[in-house]
């Protein structure tokens, strides 16, 4: 029953650092209690896509993902400046931006559907179990092996870069970002930055794991890693490790039920989460998404 | 009665700040002298926060400046340091007090450079001077209140500055952390450092601190305590709060304070 082939073993390596790459953001993204910006982004990119598609005329042009990081700022710009100026709540001002976004997106696709060979279950679910038969061949004809893996290095590289590079500046402006503005930092430069890293993710692990389920890897594995550890280190890799895990459990269950790789991956990082919640459930005071709990403070 | 002094370590000009078109600080001019421990004081709303955050540029003013060392903001940052409200901040973020305490060194490290062994040593050392030597791994999440705002100031020791400008570090702490730290920075003041502290309670103010701002939206006074704190000054500062004038001049009569024999 269980098979350990090729195959196997290029899905669970790509989906591994797919789910690495949104772990990564998604411990800052959840520190800053941005969860569900970034769920924000995964579907305001959308129109950046069919704009970038139009242009390049291909779904693999580098116009894509300029165009749905553009739209992904955008989109962060949008939520700030609702909420700064025009004094909206944060998850209202995060519920009208990204499904206003998302809505024009797939009017774009619908209105050029004669032009665009992208329909909108593709962007919502994606499907990594094509990844082995669409290989990255060269102009002379080599085969590199799965395109879709190669996408995942690169993501997984520049994403850990740009941690790595601005770990001290995205840790102290994730706690408390008055204080570093007063020393120094250029925080709203690193928040754009970790924005458009979110957005290209988001476009990168589209053709793999579809929109919803990079919102689930950006939020779950953060928040079950939260429910074992109050350092940041180990909160990173054991984010990390949940990812690896889901990737590898989600494959084998749904090779075993016959069923779809990134829909069983979230079923599984769903599952871990509950069953930390039970292991842990003496601890589990962090309040999930945007809302910010009062503490009652003791002196 | 507004004292102007020579060579100040703080000026502000002209400042008014206003939120959605409602001013809450008019016009406040004022300079501050080197090496004092300084008291801001004022009702609740008075704009006592909004003064150092206009200071520490993260409030935009209608208009006026502030010059600092006689310079602009950005050009004297690693000489000031900040102690915001000890609620601004989650203390459920996962990092230990010595993490906290690293972060005031970043300002100095730059980009891309890492605390090292150096910035521990201070760090440690700073906890030392606020009496917390024994949480340095402690998670945050698990500090009393009067701890947090140790961690903070220790922060603020670790940027090494000049200036420091605290919002409220006396906000919830009970009266032992209170002397201590009150203590401490008697020793930054007399080494020198100017400090300039948010406080809400006008009882300790009279026996903390040598110069004082009183701020009612306006600016009613700012100059050393024997020419300021006095009944007509503290009556315009806090309005018609009654309740509490009346034991204001219960204080300073049962401290024979009188600041015109001063």
């Amino acid at each position: 029953m269980m098979s350990f082939d090729q195959n196997a073993f290029l899905i669970i390596i790509t989906a591994s650092m797919i789910a690495i790459s949104c772990g990564l953001l998604g411990v800052f993204m959840m520190l800053r209690k941005m969860s569900m910006t970034g769920d924000a982004i995964s579907h305001a990119v959308l129109p950046g896509i069919v704009i970038g598609f139009l242009v390049s005329g291909t779904q693999r042009g580098l116009e894509v993902i300029i165009g749905a990081g553009i739209l992904g700022i955008l989109a962060t710009l949008m939520i700030d400046w609702l909420r700064k100026k025009a004094r909206v709540q944060l998850d209202a001002s995060i519920g009208i931006t990204f499904t206003l976004l998302f809505a024009i997106g797939i009017i774009l696709i619908s209105v050029f559907a004669y032009r665009v060979d992208l329909d909108q279950e593709c962007v919502l679910y994606g499907e990594i179990a094509y990844l082995p038969i669409d290989l990255w061949i060269s102009s002379s004809g080599q085969s590199f092996g799965p395109r879709i893996m190669w996408l995942a290095i690169l993501n997984l590289l520049l994403v850990g870069g740009f941690i790595a590079l601005f770990y001290k500046e995205l840790k102290i402006t994730s706690f408390d970002e008055k204080f570093g503005i007063v020393i120094g930092i250029p925080a709203s430069a690193i928040n754009l930055g970790l924005m458009s890293m979110v957005s290209y993710t988001t476009v990168s692990s589209f053709e793999a794991v579809g929109a919803i389920l990079v919102v689930a890897l950006l939020v779950v594995p953060p928040a079950t890693a939260y429910l074992w550890t109050r350092d940041l280190r180990p909160l990173i890799q054991l984010t990390i490790l949940t990812g690896v895990l889901v990737s590898v459990v989600g494959y084998y269950l749904a090779y075993l039920f016959d069923s779809s790789i990134a829909g069983m991956m979230v079923t599984v990082a769903g599952i871990i989460f509950f069953l930390s919640v039970i292991f842990t459930h003496k601890k589990f005071k962090f309040t999930l998404g945007t809302q910010k709990e009062t503490q009652p403070f003791s002196s | 009665m507004i004292k102007q002094v020579e060579n100040p370590i703080l000026e502000i000009h002209d400042l008014t700040v206003s939120y959605d078109q409602s001013p809450v600080l008019w016009n406040v001019d004022l300079s501050l002298p080197a090496g004092k421990l300084i008291g801001i004081l004022g009702p609740n709303g008075a704009g006592k926060s909004t003064l150092i955050k206009s200071v520490m540029g993260l409030v935009e003013p209608s208009s006026g400046y502030v010059k600092l060392f006689d310079q602009t903001l950005d050009a004297v940052r690693n000489r000031i340091s900040y102690v915001p409200q000890r609620e601004s901040v989650d203390w459920n973020f996962p990092a230990s007090v010595l993490d906290v305490v690293l972060m005031g060194t970043y300002g100095k490290l730059g980009l891309f450079r890492r605390p090292g062994k150096k910035e521990k040593t201070l760090a440690l050392d700073c906890l030392e001077k606020v009496g917390m030597t024994a949480f340095v791994h402690r998670q945050i999440s698990e500090l009393s209140g009067g701890q947090q705002q140790r961690v903070f100031i220790a922060r603020a020791l670790a940027q090494e500055a000049d200036l420091y400008l605290m919002d409220e570090p006396f906000a919830g702490v009970d009266m032992n952390t209170e002397a201590a730290i009150f203590q401490l920075l008697q020793e930054m003041s007399a080494a020198g450092k100017t400090v300039v502290v948010v406080h809400h309670d006008i009882y300790s103010a009279v026996n903390y601190f040598d110069w004082f701002i009183m701020l009612n939206l306006h600016l009613v006074a700012s100059g050393p305590k024997n020419e300021v704190v006095t009944e007509e000054l503290l009556r315009k500062t806090y309005g018609g709060k009654l309740n509490l004038l009346s034991k204001v001049s219960e204080l300073i009569r049962q401290k024979e304070f009188n600041p015109l024999k001063g």
